[in-house]
């Protein structure tokens, strides 16, 4: 073994690191941002869920939970009446609401049981799980020096799910979310390479030496994939209902719909970000830059509600966002069309899907400048 | 109107990729027909003249015409084949796959197997572009030029890296289109092809320096060998 032989190879593989900037970017700047994105996403100071609180209850106990409630920092916690805060629980303003009925303070000091009713928007593990704690922590420290010594009380919330339930899983949660995401990325990865591979092989020189016009070449190629995308979409989508048993509370179709929205929009990004590549380790390199950041702020880790602000407005501006929320609304809330925020879903990833077929078929350029 | 007598007519092409002035004031025309063989060193501009040609390079001055067309018109292009350097096949179809493909884009229906019969593939129409030899290869990629039967066919160096017989077998194929009528317009930096030619262009540094059948520049030069008249005629016109 020769050293010096093995010094060359080293001195070479740096001396090409230095000179290919994506790269560095990528070693150096990207594991950054993407850490820097997960420290905001779970450590920001984002915005607490919001809670209301029903008192219903004319004892001193209720009042007691209430305010512990109102002034907890796990959530925002605000007096309403039960219509109000079923109503919102029910359109996801509202993480939940805690009802402590007429009997609470009576029931809490006959039989020492902290009952409060807990009423869970029920869509994300993580804001449940948040309520519930808030509750826990609430109800223990109004009961300090309340109740006769010796006797140890209990918190045993009756929890009732407006969506979804206490038999889903993380799987479930997730799931409705990953059937989408899965997808959009590996279309993406598909297509991005599939179009650089016309570049280097050079057909693409052909094609525009040909009367096909670029818009005919970007339809062309989105057509053809999300064709194949489709299936993709379809056997992800049984696998995931029909032999992982992933929680479905919508249509099939409309999940379906919401795939091939987001498909749309994963064909164009890979034509269009294709074209500020060279080579097909370039388009991969996209990947950590361009997808993982969509993922991570589609709301999948972290419900885009609970984001920093400025964050939410990043979220707001990137596709997966408005197809995962379509995604879980359909399948864990049972949401169909005819909800304003499904239709709001999937018309947005429409417009990012035509926005991208205008911008690939821009930046497709027949003529050298 | 009758048929225009030139295939392709350039005037006064300039084009710079920033400082760099790789076109500079062309003037070039092809008769119907015939065979143009574009000579000139590497970095002489011959890819960006034939790219030109096929509105894919917007000139900064000039004017190009293609079949009586000025360019860049994207109707003109179904009459017109371009064999570019790289193979550009679709390696995962097979040869006939590629043809059918290359003659749709065109909108023609084009003919297959004549293109075939061409290019000596008839018996392998049906193999995977990626199973072929390089040969085979830089024949496929001739037929899908010709497929739809083009009026003018533009060839960036097609005989690069390929066997004498091969290259033979080529120009016997370009031949037999130019007796068939298709005007070529051909690149080349190998000077021995340049006799193939009805006529030549010296292309250097973005300048057309002569033009002329390989006997006339010869003569023009005052030398015997196309090579030295191209040396010769290069000097005086750096």
């Amino acid at each position: 073994m020769s050293w010096r032989r093995i010094a060359a190879v080293v001195r070479r593989i740096l001396r090409q690191f230095v000179r290919d900037r994506r790269t560095l970017a990528l070693l150096f700047v990207v594991p950054v941002v993407i850490l820097s994105a997960f420290y905001f996403l779970l450590r920001g100071g984002g915005e607490t869920p919001r809670v209301g609180v029903v008192v219903q209850d004319r004892g001193a106990l209720g009042a007691a939970v209430a305010q512990k409630l109102e002034r907890s920092a796990l959530v925002q916690a605000t007096p309403l009446d039960e219509r109000t805060a079923a109503a919102q629980v029910h359109d996801s303003t509202l993480a939940g609401y805690v009802l402590l009925p007429p009997s609470f303070t009576a029931d809490v000091l006959q039989t020492h049981v902290v009952a409060p009713r807990v009423h869970l928007e029920g869509s994300q593990p993580g804001p449940s799980q948040t309520v519930l704690a808030a509750v826990a922590q609430a109800s223990a420290a109004a009961l300090s020096g309340t109740l006769p010594a010796g006797a140890v009380p209990r918190v045993e919330p009756a929890v009732a799910y407006e969506y979804g339930g206490a038999g889903l899983d993380t799987l479930d949660y997730f799931g409705a979310a990953f059937i989408g995401l899965v997808v959009f990325f590996l279309v993406y990865v598909i297509t991005s390479v599939s179009f650089l591979r016309e570049r280097s092989q050079g057909t693409l020189e052909r094609l525009f030496a040909s009367p096909l016009r670029r818009g005919e070449i970007v339809v062309g190629y989105m057509l053809g994939f999300s064709l194949v995308a489709l299936v993709q979409a379809a056997v992800v989508l049984c696998f995931a209902l029909y032999a992982l048993h992933i929680h479905n509370a919508g249509n099939v179709l409309l999940i379906f719909l919401l795939e091939l929205l987001l498909v749309l929009t994963a064909v164009n990004l890979g034509i269009f970000l294709s074209s500020f590549a060279r080579t097909e380790f370039q388009a991969v390199q996209f990947i950590p830059l361009v997808i993982v950041p969509q993922v991570l702020l589609s709301g999948v880790v972290v419900p885009v509600s609970t984001e920093p602000h400025w964050m939410q407005g990043l979220s707001h501006a990137l596709p997966p966002t408005y197809a995962v929320d379509g995604l879980r609304d359909v399948m864990i809330k049972g949401a169909d069309l005819g909800w304003p925020s499904v239709q709001l879903d999937a018309a947005v990833v429409l417009a990012f899907g035509a926005a991208l077929v205008l911008a690939a078929t821009a930046t497709l350029r027949r003529q050298a400048v | 109107m009758g048929v225009a007598e030139y295939a392709v007519e350039v005037a006064g092409a300039v084009k710079s990729f920033g400082r760099l002035r790789v076109l500079d004031g062309v003037e070039l025309r092809t008769r119907r027909g015939e065979i143009y063989g574009l000579l000139g060193p590497n970095g002489a501009g011959k890819t960006t003249l034939i790219r030109a040609l096929l509105g894919m390079v917007r000139l900064d001055a000039g004017t190009v015409r293609v079949l009586d067309t000025p360019m860049p018109d994207l109707g003109v292009l179904g009459r017109v084949g371009y064999m570019t350097q790289a193979l550009a096949l679709y390696p995962d179809l097979s040869v006939e796959e590629n043809l059918r493909f290359f003659a749709a884009l065109h909108g023609r229906g084009g003919d297959v197997d004549a293109a075939l019969h061409l290019v000596e593939l008839e018996d392998r129409r049906r193999s995977v572009v990626a199973t072929l030899s390089g040969g085979m290869r830089t024949r496929a990629s001739l037929a899908c030029a010709v497929v739809h039967r083009p009026a003018l066919l533009l060839l960036d160096e097609p005989t690069v890296g390929i066997d004498p017989q091969l290259r033979a077998q080529l120009w016997d194929s370009f031949h037999a289109m130019s007796a068939a009528g298709t005007s070529i317009l051909v690149s080349s930096h190998v000077m021995d092809e340049a006799e193939r030619c009805d006529r030549l262009g010296l292309l250097r540094a973005g300048r057309l320096l002569a033009e002329g059948t390989a006997a006339e520049l010869t003569a023009r030069a005052g030398s015997t060998r196309l090579e030295d008249a191209f040396l010769r005629l290069s000097a005086e016109g750096a």
